[in-house]
């Protein structure tokens, strides 16, 4: 069976692959190319953060419950890089990505994050179930 | 002054994540280590808050570059 984190990290990765491909779509139909381009460059990273994110926590959960030493962290460097490179990407490209739509990319999947978490919450208070996450 | 700036945007950003970033792993390792059969709920409360203290820095990183390199 599943545990609860398990289904929430499903689920937001669900819920950041729609909008990218809502993105796309709309890239593709749309003419505000540029501010659609820049936001699938910040959304495709903000979905590589969230990735990476997911992975390490449960990566030290489970060293944590074997009982063994945590040796790597959690990756905050590697994101940090990751949203820089896509910043850097789009000054060097500006003809091509509008700047402050990949800003609001990078930060897509902690509102994703954020709104699953209150829909959650109230889900789980309607069924009248005492389950946190 | 712009790389003035980015520094102690970068720097106080850091410094913040860092010290909320401890605390809650911390007390999620203490957790975990002494019930080990809560892993799932304290895993996810810890995923969620470290993801929301993390984006201020990441967004002070990317605001830092930005003052830098435009």
């Amino acid at each position: 069976m599943m545990s609860n984190f398990d289904n929430m990290i499903i689920r937001q990765r669900k819920w950041m692959l729609y909008w990218l491909a809502i993105l796309v779509l709309c890239a593709g139909f749309l003419p505000y190319t540029r501010i659609l381009l820049g936001l699938i460059l910040g959304s495709s990273v903000s979905l590589y953060n969230l990735w990476l994110l997911q992975y390490k926590s449960n990566q030290l959960g489970e060293t944590i419950a074997a009982g063994r030493k945590a040796r790597s962290g959690l990756g905050t460097f590697s994101r940090m890089t990751a949203a820089i490179l896509a910043v850097v990407i789009a000054m060097r490209f500006e003809a091509y990505f509008h700047l402050y739509a990949v800003i609001f990319g990078i930060v897509s999947s902690y509102v994703i994050m954020a709104l699953d978490f209150i829909f959650y919450q109230i889900i789980v208070y309607k069924r009248g179930e005492d389950r946190p996450l | 002054m712009g790389a003035l700036a980015a520094a102690i945007a970068i720097g106080l950003a850091a410094l913040g994540a860092g010290l909320g970033n401890g605390m809650i792993v911390s007390k999620t390792v203490e957790g975990i280590a002494r019930q080990p059969e809560l892993r799932g709920p304290l895993q996810g409360t810890m995923f969620i808050g470290v993801a929301l203290v993390e984006a201020i820095p990441i967004i002070a990183a990317v605001i830092a570059f930005m003052v830098i390199g435009g």
